[in-house]
């Protein structure tokens, strides 16, 4: 319940959200004919916003599913069937997963901390959260050249200790990880925030322990909200190109995600395989897709 | 004493929303923490709780200091101003949590959320979601579960400010009832005064930040020690000036003076009564009908205050001219209170 329904208004008022959906993603707002004025209007608007995204969105994944398989079933599989292809699905997989759960944890310690305690410093924290969204993906992988490069101070210290960061994977797994930091925190942080710590008190007077009470009371509020930030997170996290392609120093078969082959495969004019590697993405983000959209479906559901 | 605070400051920032806070509670007794919004109740009884922690001070349970028990070891049960019930467990997950969290088996479980359903009449209604539920009926469940675990001591934050008049007096009562055959220790926080004299043994007044006053329900209400707490009980009206009516000691320097309804007796110019001769002359501004009686607002000696009087008496119209003959009244020197009676009553004891 509501931590701020102190008086009867809101206190009543929850009675009729208080099944009210977790997700902080609303579903279209279809806004009433009389409102806005003729169907002429209406149409127009809507045609407008088709075209756009036909324009935008649709033609350019025309584009790539047909210059894919422009030569033929074969050359199509033999494109996506080449070792540093492979190699590109493997370590763009393996960092989105890394990157998944790093930012899974670090989310939610993050929006747990924010949102039920008082400390110092709680704003700091939040601007920090949110710092690489608006910093450039470009800028964020040239500061971790420069933390971890060859002219950094720490250098000596990680090539004593066998530790390659930069032109490695382990910068790719850090790039990616820095560009997708807040998308699962920033999804739990306002389901938090508008749940408040009645409840969490409530089950600490009771004698719950930390855990019991994350397990079975704060769990439950953030489930939907946590996964959807995951799909976001992991759509994000495949997709990165500007951190990761400073940081990769374009070691074929060794430190090339897929979106950075599809650019070396451009590059070198090679421009089907290009367009084939290209679908495995578009596949990829099509799947993202669905697993969204049934996310927002069951999470709307359940509330 | 069985819950003791001693000494007990509370800051936030610069504001203080506990200031020397000293007072202690009897095993067994139902105690009312009453005063005006944001005079601090609910703090003191989150320190109690160990929701929150005092500045300095000592808060001792049981003879035991528990200022650094955390919240989950106190054995305490808390009732939230807005219930806080889990919403996403049913009624029956709720009540049995702080049971489940201490381990109990199964079966024990079962019997005593079952029993606990029982006493709070919402049987049938063990797998509803709280949003399913009406405000009284949360309500319950939010007393259920925090005497699931058989607490000690039960603290209860303004448990019935969101349930409409009706409902909140059954409501009361039957909490009186099932706390008293309990027995828990109980502290419950309101701003309603009718609330606490109706159902507290003890009542302890806050007023920003300090204790006023503790005492029985009738002691506060008949012998207010404070400034505030004689203005605060009753529907107090304050004189502008005691002295234009007669027989009343003078007191020189006094700050204010009040009078409750039943400390005066209006009378049309034509009804009888032993002390008509010792009234003052009033003239009626306003009526409101209460229901059981009829509330005037009269002014006289240009004092503007409230009597009342019964259904079966004869009605009083507006810009009626009456007597209106006070037996006694508060004022307040500082922050002490006298009662000051009308002399003409000692008088005629005396002749009698
Ligand atoms: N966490 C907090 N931070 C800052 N000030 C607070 C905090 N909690 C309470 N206060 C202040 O302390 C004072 C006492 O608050 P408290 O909640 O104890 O009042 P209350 O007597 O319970 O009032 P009400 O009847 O309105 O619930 C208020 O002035 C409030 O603004
Ligand atoms: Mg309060």
């Amino acid at each position: 319940m509501n931590a701020v329904s102190k008086t009867k208004k809101s206190l009543f008022a929850d009675t009729s959200v208080s099944k009210a959906p977790v997700m902080s993603r609303e579903g279209s707002v279809s806004i009433h004919e009389e409102t806005t004025g003729s169907k002429a209007v209406k149409y127009l608007l809507i045609g407008i916003s088709v075209l756009f995204l036909f324009v935008m969105l649709v033609l350019p994944l025309i584009t790539v599913i047909t210059e894919a398989f422009k030569k033929g079933f074969g050359e199509y599989f033999k494109a996506i069937s080449d070792p540093d292809t492979a190699s590109a699905v493997t370590l763009t997989l393996k960092a989105t997963v890394i990157a998944v759960l790093f930012n899974t944890v670090f989310g939610v310690f993050a929006a747990w901390a924010v949102t039920k305690f008082r400390f110092k410093g709680k704003k700091i924290l939040v601007t920090l959260i949110d710092l690489p969204v608006t910093v450039s993906p470009i800028i964020a992988g040239l500061i971790y050249v420069l933390t971890f490069g060859r002219q950094s101070t720490i250098y000596p210290f990680l090539e004593e200790h066998g530790l390659e960061v930069v032109y490695a994977v382990p910068g790719i797994i850090l790039a990616t990880v820095f560009v997708t930091f807040p998308f699962i925190s920033r999804e739990i942080i306002p389901v938090l925030e508008a749940q408040g710590t009645d409840e969490e008190e409530a089950a600490a007077m009771m004698g719950a322990d930390g855990f019991t009470i994350f397990r079975r009371i704060t769990f439950p509020h953030i489930k939907w909200a946590l996964l959807y930030g995951i799909v976001l997170c992991s759509a994000r996290a495949m997709g990165e190109f500007g951190a990761v392609s400073v940081l990769s120093g374009h070691l074929r078969g060794k430190t090339v995600t897929l979106p950075l082959h599809v650019e070396i495969l451009f590059g070198d004019n090679k421009f089907m395989p290009a367009f084939a590697v290209s679908s495995i993405l578009v596949l990829l983000a099509v799947m993202i897709l669905i697993i969204r959209s049934i996310v927002e479906y069951i999470g709307k559901d359940r509330g | 004493m069985y819950i003791e605070l001693r000494d007990i400051n509370k800051s936030y920032g610069d504001f203080k929303a506990s200031d020397n806070v000293n007072f202690g509670i009897e095993k067994g007794k139902l105690v009312a923490l009453l005063g005006p919004s944001g005079s601090g109740k609910t703090t003191i009884l989150r320190m109690i709780a160990g929701l929150e922690h005092p500045d300095s001070g000592d808060i001792i349970i049981d003879g035991q200091r528990v200022n650094d028990i955390p919240a989950s070891k106190r054995g305490i049960g808390f009732v939230f101003q807005s219930y806080a019930l889990f919403r996403y467990m049913t009624v029956f997950d709720n009540i049995a949590f702080g049971l489940q969290v201490k381990k109990a088996d199964k079966k024990a479980v079962q019997e005593r959320v079952t029993e606990l359903i029982k006493l709070i009449g919402l049987e049938g209604f063990e797998n509803r979601y709280p949003s399913q539920l009406s405000g009284g009926q949360r309500q319950r469940v939010a007393f259920a579960r925090a005497l699931a675990p058989n607490p000690q001591v039960l603290l209860l934050d303004e448990p019935f400010a969101a349930i409409d008049a009706k409902v909140r007096q059954e409501l009361r009562r039957w909490l009186k009832e099932m706390i008293r055959k309990l027995g828990v220790t109980s502290i419950f926080v309101t701003h309603d005064q009718d609330e606490a004299l109706d159902v507290a043994d003890e009542i302890i007044v806050t007023n920003s930040g300090r204790i006023e006053q503790t005492g029985s329900p009738l002691e506060i209400y008949r012998a207010p020690a404070t400034a505030f707490t004689s203005s605060f009980f009753g529907q107090t009206s304050e004189l502008e000036d005691y002295t234009r009516f007669k027989f009343f000691d003078r007191v020189d320097n006094y700050d204010k003076a009040f009078v409750r309804p039943e400390f005066i007796k209006m009378t049309k110019k034509d009804e009888i009564q032993k002390y008509k001769n010792s009234a003052a002359e009033g003239i009626v501004e306003d009526i409101a009908f209460r229901g059981n009686y009829i509330e005037y607002t009269v002014n006289s000696n240009g004092s503007t205050f409230i009597a009342h009087r019964a259904l079966d008496e004869e009605k009083v119209e507006v810009g009626e001219k009456v007597d209106v003959f006070i037996y006694r009244l508060f004022i307040t020197v500082g922050n002490e209170v006298r009662l000051l009676k009308n002399g003409s009553i000692r008088e005629e004891m005396v002749v009698i």
